[in-house]
């Protein structure tokens, strides 16, 4: 057997079949658009970000000889840092929250069929089709002092005064940007549940196992990869959003993103906000490391 | 288990999805202790009822008794039968040896004991040292018997055999046939074991079960099957067979004739009241097996022929020749197996022979 396997590696080498006259003329063509574009619309932008962060800004003057100020003011200023560790945290949260909402919602739909599992996978990717701003504004009035929450609370008696810890502060933006997520939470895990063979719960259930050992030894295992990832998603989609924590954060949620936001608009310090940029990118550069890293080694198996 | 050693029975099993019947009131007897296969062809439902004892779907109408106890409520985990999957269904972030030992850990069996018995269950199906290994890690005939290490130790009264060499490459299958026959043997547990091999489930079976759309065709041992088929399709899916087409003619009840378009041929009749009653005209089939017919003897058997060679091929142990018929309107062949001898074959395509065989090796089927 292995001898026929060696025979057939060595017949089958791994060079392309010839190409035509015609193809080959077009193959540099589409190679310099294959990376071309990506170069000049992603890579081009962001090492001119990354070169931005190195220049400094005085009396609303660029000055373009190189320094390391903005990065220094990042970690001894005491106001960036904190910042940035509660921002990290937020999101942490957000992302713990997203999957445990998730999940249960990705589990349900594997487990419906036909027309039912149809009408919740619709339901669910409605939202990633709505403008950003307007699931904003629908969540902000649900939230706010005299959202539909407080009101809801109050006309069935639970409560005599709104309720203040969920309006304009980061508890809000830490709701919104969960309900926001979600659905990026639920496709993933959706999808690796889906990719489970049925034929690992029969055996599982033919061996002796209860519905619940099952989840817990077969099913949640094998979907942590798609946690995994979930989270990831979920995280680095947080943690780069400015807009939520604008309008639903009031004063007191105040976070990374409207930092940066704020160095390129009423700050107008396009180099330090460069530099805080890049320190996100790096961080979210980790995350996915770290989700790709951990997801793909559970994932290798088939 | 009751009195007349029947470990399972099926009564009267019908199933349907939706208007597609998949099984006709099947009546089958396992018996305790035996390994029973069940032959047919894909969609015939074989797997349906391995499917159904096992638990994962349940019949239309009819019983599955198991010690002459219903078993219908039972759910999937708590009847005493595992199976080994089509696809093996390793999990696969466990090792071997927690695979092998899934079935103990979920009842909450000690620790060492789990550790003692899947040393003992990997050890007996020759896989000592791949214990630490994941499934990913394990060659198609590694993981066929961590599936079946699996599926025994928890001493499962039957355990269920969906098509599992399937996968697997033609000698690793062969291997495998002896070993499993082996296996059951040793842990003396009852296997019915699904295929739509037929050279797999003569090599293993102690009875095989031929089914196709949804009905029992015929439950023997494999010899039995083999040489006496009572339908056409028995007589065809069992290999190479002559059959040729022709209307009953008399008989005196051990033997009865069958004219056909080479000539009127003798069969004997062997415990097969309907060939014996049909009436005469009755369309029918004479089934003759290749390697039952000799060449050139033709005052010693009741059936002859003779034919023209057409084509000689060489397989090893034996030779086939197929050997094409006067006397048929049309080119009517018959295959005839000899063993292959050092001096090589004797007969050459183009030569004329005649063709001989016993009214005892001559079996009829109605058509």
């Amino acid at each position: 057997m292995s001898a026929g396997e060696g025979a057939a590696a060595g017949w089958s080498g791994d060079t392309l079949p010839p190409a035509t006259a015609e193809a080959r003329l077009w193959r540099p063509a589409i190679a310099v658009l294959a990376y071309g574009l990506p170069l000049a619309f992603i890579v081009v932008p962001l090492v001119a970000f990354l070169a931005y962060s190195f220049f400094s800004v005085e009396g609303g003057q660029m000055r373009f000889d190189l320094t390391l100020l903005n990065y220094r003011r990042f970690f001894t200023d005491e106001i960036f840092l904190p910042v940035f560790w509660r921002t990290g945290l937020l999101c942490l949260e957000v992302a713990a929250l997203a999957i445990g909402f998730g999940y249960p919602v990705a589990y349900l739909l594997t487990t419906l069929e036909g027309r039912k599992r149809y009408v919740l996978a619709i339901l669910l990717v409605i939202p990633l089709l709505m403008s950003y701003v307007i699931k904003i504004y629908a969540i902000r009035s649900i939230l706010g002092g005299n959202g539909f929450l407080n009101k809801a609370l109050l006309a069935i008696g639970l409560i005599d005064q709104p309720l203040t810890f969920f309006v304009f502060n980061l508890n809000a933006v830490l709701l919104a940007l969960t309900a926001l997520l979600i659905p990026f939470a639920i496709l993933p895990i959706f999808l690796s549940l889906e990719r489970i063979p049925r034929s690992l719960l029969d055996a599982s259930a033919d061996l002796g196992a209860s519905g619940a050992q099952t989840f817990a030894r077969v099913i949640l295992p094998l979907s942590l990869p798609g946690v995994v990832a979930a989270a990831t998603f979920v995280f680095v989609l947080a943690i780069g959003d400015f807009l939520t924590p604008q309008m639903v954060g009031g004063n007191s949620g105040f976070t990374f993103g409207r930092i940066i936001y704020s160095q390129f608009g009423t700050a107008f310090n396009w180099p330090f906000g460069a530099a805080l940029s890049v320190i996100l990118a790096a961080v979210v550069m980790a995350v996915i490391a770290f989700g790709a890293l951990f997801g793909g080694r559970r994932s290798k198996s088939p | 288990m009751s009195t007349d050693g029947t470990l399972l029975e099926l009564k009267s099993i019908s199933k349907s999805f939706g208007a597609v019947e998949v099984l006709r009131r099947v009546n089958l007897a396992v018996r305790d202790g035996e390994f029973m296969t069940v032959l047919g062809p894909s969609g015939s439902g074989k797997t349906t009822i391995l499917r159904m004892i096992g638990g994962f779907a349940a019949p239309s109408s009819g019983d599955i008794l198991l010690d002459a106890r219903s078993i219908l409520g039972m759910p999937i985990n708590r009847r005493p039968f595992n199976t080994v999957f089509q696809d093996y269904a390793l999990f696969p972030h466990m090792t071997v040896a927690q695979n092998v030992g899934y079935g103990l850990t979920v009842r909450g069996v000690p620790r060492a004991e789990v550790r003692r018995q899947v040393a003992e269950a990997i050890e007996l199906v020759q896989l000592g040292e791949l214990a630490g290994r994941l499934p990913a890690q394990l060659s198609g005939g590694q993981r066929q018997r961590v599936a079946l290490a699996r599926a025994m130790i928890c001493q499962p009264r039957l355990i269920l055999l969906d098509e599992p060499l399937a996968a697997l490459d033609v000698e690793l299958r062969k291997q495998m046939r002896l070993f499993l026959k082996n296996i059951q043997r040793e842990i003396k547990t009852t296997f019915l074991f699904v295929t739509h091999d037929q050279e797999e489930a003569i090599a293993m079976a102690d009875r095989i079960c031929v089914i196709n759309y949804g009905r029992i065709l015929q439950l023997g041992t494999p010899h039995e099957v083999y040489y006496r088929p009572n339908s056409e399709f028995v007589a065809r899916f069992f290999g190479d067979n002559n059959l040729i087409e022709g209307r009953l003619v008399d008989g005196d009840g051990a033997k009865r004739r069958i004219e056909t378009p080479i000539g009127t041929l003798v069969c004997a009749i062997d415990g097969q009241p309907d060939v014996a009653s049909a009436e005469n005209g009755r369309r029918a089939f004479a089934v003759i097996r290749p390697e039952s017919v000799a060449f050139n003897r033709a005052n010693a058997a009741e059936n002859t022929a003779t034919g023209i060679i057409a084509a000689v091929s060489f397989g090893g142990a034996t030779t086939v020749t197929e050997v094409r018929i006067d006397g048929a309107d049309h080119a009517l062949g018959m295959r005839v197996m000899t063993p292959s001898r050092v001096e090589g074959a004797a007969l050459a395509p183009g030569e004329r022979v005649s063709l001989a065989w016993s009214a005892a090796e001559c079996r009829l089927v109605l058509a």
